[in-house]
């Protein structure tokens, strides 16, 4: 937790509720959880096992956390990421499928198209929500919520409800492949977060997302085009949504329609532990991995436990409302803080 | 009423597409536009229309709600085995046990957003999956059969209020849950329109702040809002279970998007302070026949995500592209 005195006015007023405290917060929670289940279950939790496994399985719902955060930060929510997903994994299922049946192609080029298309499927899904969105001002929770039916449906309608198997074996890498002992799934999950937290941190179009999200008003007369921030952030959302069907299809060597359905509210819950405000402006990519990181060291731990999917759930609706309450409380004692520092300032000058 | 007036409704619009939309499949299939159809579907739609009003009133406020699902299975599923323990058979205790609950969870939804002040959306999934877990980890999982269900369940949902026979001897009727339906909404048409927390209630999705320097009680008027959207709930609940004769306490739950689609087709404002019963009801009226009758039409019902989805993403473009070029003009 922050301990410094600030003196200053302009330091008086930063001092609100900062994301170094939240992240702090986050990693003592991290820490607590991970003690925790290491002290109830010496033998099977703290063990190269379960945090290879762990590695492995956490990737694809991470990156949809992360495409959640994005749209939170320009003051949005993706509510058809899985939607978007799933539609890229029966693309590719039907592409990988039916090119094994046909046989004409190695596995290894079937595999190239694939991807190739569940990015430009994703890449257009995104960009159809950042359209709806920008140009024609839909609220975002409204075109997201249509454009989640609508994929789902394409989905459900390609593969006429049913599961598609039957892949070349070249696929098998991206889900359950290894790279120097560390699984190819965190890898790709490593490279996205990095270029991600890059481009928030270092590039322009980072820049502008933050600031659209905290006050569109002000990013437009700063002479932001919004519309083309707030599409291209869709756009990337919808990337990565793709990937992680790519993860999906590969980790479970099939792909049925509605797979991963509670994802979505796992994502938004996770984005908002992380510290991201649902309101927009603000996010941190490291409180968001730690949250990532919570939510899969809970569920292990309690796998581990043999507790029930149902008591899952239960927690994981009591922690993010207890985060909510705890962060309300926060921002409140810092409010209160702030105005005592400043009454106090004010004095000190009229004292002198 | 002149004709220019109505046009500048957004129901009118939402009407005629109906109509229009009912003469298409109607086209296809005559078997749409008959009585028997007609009051099967409000039969079957009086569940999803009463969670609508309940949505609605949240939304009017300014919030999404997305555990009014989870609220109405737990109602259900709670007032269904509590009945079955006690070996009472009366429908109206049933009810009383479903809108307690109901209203018990509201409340606990309106602390969140009233005392501390979490985001709709935000608070109410959290409840939602607090409320579901709770239910299947404390209440039980087993899937109640009609066997097990008391008798007044069944002779409920078989209650019509009025009937006839069709030619072929077959008896059909409009169902009691019509009129619980019509009640429901006279009730709360009356609420908003002539009640101060109603005029409360548009107000705080309005503008909160304004809301509050006029005089009126945030807390109160929230409190209100989630009470009643649980009650509804509660009643919901009942409804849908002795319709399916079977308790599943699965159910339900992961339908709440499809009740907040029907509520926003219907042109509430998902910011809070416009909206109107009417539209809400045709909303519904639009989703329900859309998701019933795409077999009438000869599409397998693999299609009924997708034109769900695309009905709102038209729908919600229309209004929203409506509103941009009418501020544009007013800017001149």
């Amino acid at each position: 937790m922050e301990t410094t005195k600030h003196k200053s006015l302009p330091g008086l007023l930063s001092a609100g509720l900062s994301g170094q405290a939240k992240n702090v917060t986050l990693f003592i929670l991290m820490a607590l959880i991970l003690a925790l289940f290491s002290i109830l279950r010496p033998d099977r939790f703290p063990t190269v096992r379960n945090f290879r496994s762990m590695l492995a399985q956490f990737p694809e719902f991470g990156l949809l956390t992360v495409a959640m955060m994005l749209s939170m930060i320009v003051g949005g929510i993706d509510l058809s990421v899985v939607a978007v997903a799933n539609l890229c994994g029966v693309l590719a299922a039907i592409i990988l499928a039916a090119g094994k049946t046909a046989g004409i192609l190695p596995g290894g080029t079937l595999v190239a198209l694939a991807v190739l298309a569940v990015l430009a499927a994703a890449a257009l899904s995104g960009t159809v929500n950042g359209v709806l969105i920008s140009l024609a001002g839909v609220p975002p929770i409204l075109a997201t919520l249509g454009t989640q039916g609508l994929l789902m449906g394409l989905a459900i309608i390609f593969t006429k409800g049913h599961g598609i198997t039957g892949f070349p074996e070249e696929v098998d890498v991206i889900g359950n492949g290894f790279i120097a002992g560390v699984p190819v799934p965190f890898l790709l999950f490593a490279v996205m977060t990095a270029a991600v937290a890059f481009m928030l941190k270092k590039t322009r179009h980072g820049f502008t997302m933050y600031m659209l999200g905290a006050n569109p008003v002000v990013s437009r007369y700063s002479g932001v085009n919004n519309a083309v921030v707030i599409i291209r952030t869709y756009m990337i959302t919808g990337i990565l949504a793709g990937l992680s069907s790519l993860i999906m299809i590969s980790r479970t060597n099939s792909m049925r329609p509605g797979y991963g359905t509670d994802y979505l509210l796992q994502a938004i819950l996770v984005a908002v532990l992380g510290g991201t405000d649902p309101k927009g402006g603000a996010a941190s990519m490291t409180g968001l991995v730690m949250g990532i990181m919570i939510l899969q060291f809970t569920q292990s731990g309690l796998n581990i436990m043999a507790f029930s999917a149902f008591t899952k759930k239960l927690i994981w609706g009591l922690a993010l409302l207890l985060i909510m309450v705890v962060n309300f409380l926060i921002a409140k004692y810092n409010e209160r803080r702030r105005i005592r520092l400043m009454r106090a300032a004010s004095e000190n000058i009229t004292g002198e | 009423m002149n004709v220019k007036k109505l046009f500048s409704h957004n129901e009118t619009y939402l009407a005629l597409v109906l109509i229009v939309f009912s003469l298409a499949i109607t086209a296809v299939n005559p078997v749409f536009l008959t009585l028997d159809n007609f009051a099967d579907l409000a039969k079957n739609s009086a569940g999803t229309a009463i969670l609508a009003i309940g949505v609605f009133i949240v939304l009017l406020s300014g919030g999404t709600d997305v555990s009014c699902t989870a609220v109405a299975i737990c109602a259900e599923y709670i007032a269904a085995r509590f009945l079955i323990a006690s070996g009472v058979n009366n429908i109206f205790a049933a009810f009383a046990i479903a809108v307690a609950v109901g209203i018990s969870l509201g409340a606990v939804n309106a602390v969140f957003v009233s005392v501390f002040k979490i985001p709709v959306l935000i608070a109410t999934l959290g409840t939602a999956t607090l409320f579901h877990g709770a239910l299947l980890e404390f209440v039980g999982t087993k899937s109640l059969n009609v066997g097990d269900l008391p008798q007044c369940f069944k002779d409920f949902g078989n209650l019509n209020v009025i009937s006839w026979t069709l030619p072929n001897g077959t008896p059909y009727g409009l169902s009691v849950f019509f009129f619980i339906l019509l009640g429901l909404l006279i009730l709360t048409w009356y609420i908003l329109k002539f009640t101060m927390i109603g005029r409360g209630i548009y107000a705080l999705g309005g503008n909160p702040e304004a809301a509050k320097r006029t005089g009126f009680n945030l807390h109160k008027i929230q409190f209100f809002i989630y009470c009643y959207a649980g009650f509804l709930a509660g009643i919901m609940g009942i409804i849908h279970i002795s319709l399916i004769n079977y308790g599943n306490p699965m159910y339900l739950v992961g339908t709440e998007l499809t009740v907040i689609a029907a509520v926003v087709l219907g042109g509430t404002r998902i910011t809070g302070g416009t909206g109107t019963l009417t539209g809400t009801m045709l909303g519904v009226a639009m989703i329900m026949i859309l998701q019933k009758n795409l077999v009438l039409i000869g599409l397998s019902s693999y299609w009924q995500d997708f034109f769900v989805g695309l009905i709102i993403v038209i729908g919600v473009t229309i209004t929203n592209v409506q509103n941009k070029v009418a501020a544009w003009k007013k800017a001149g």
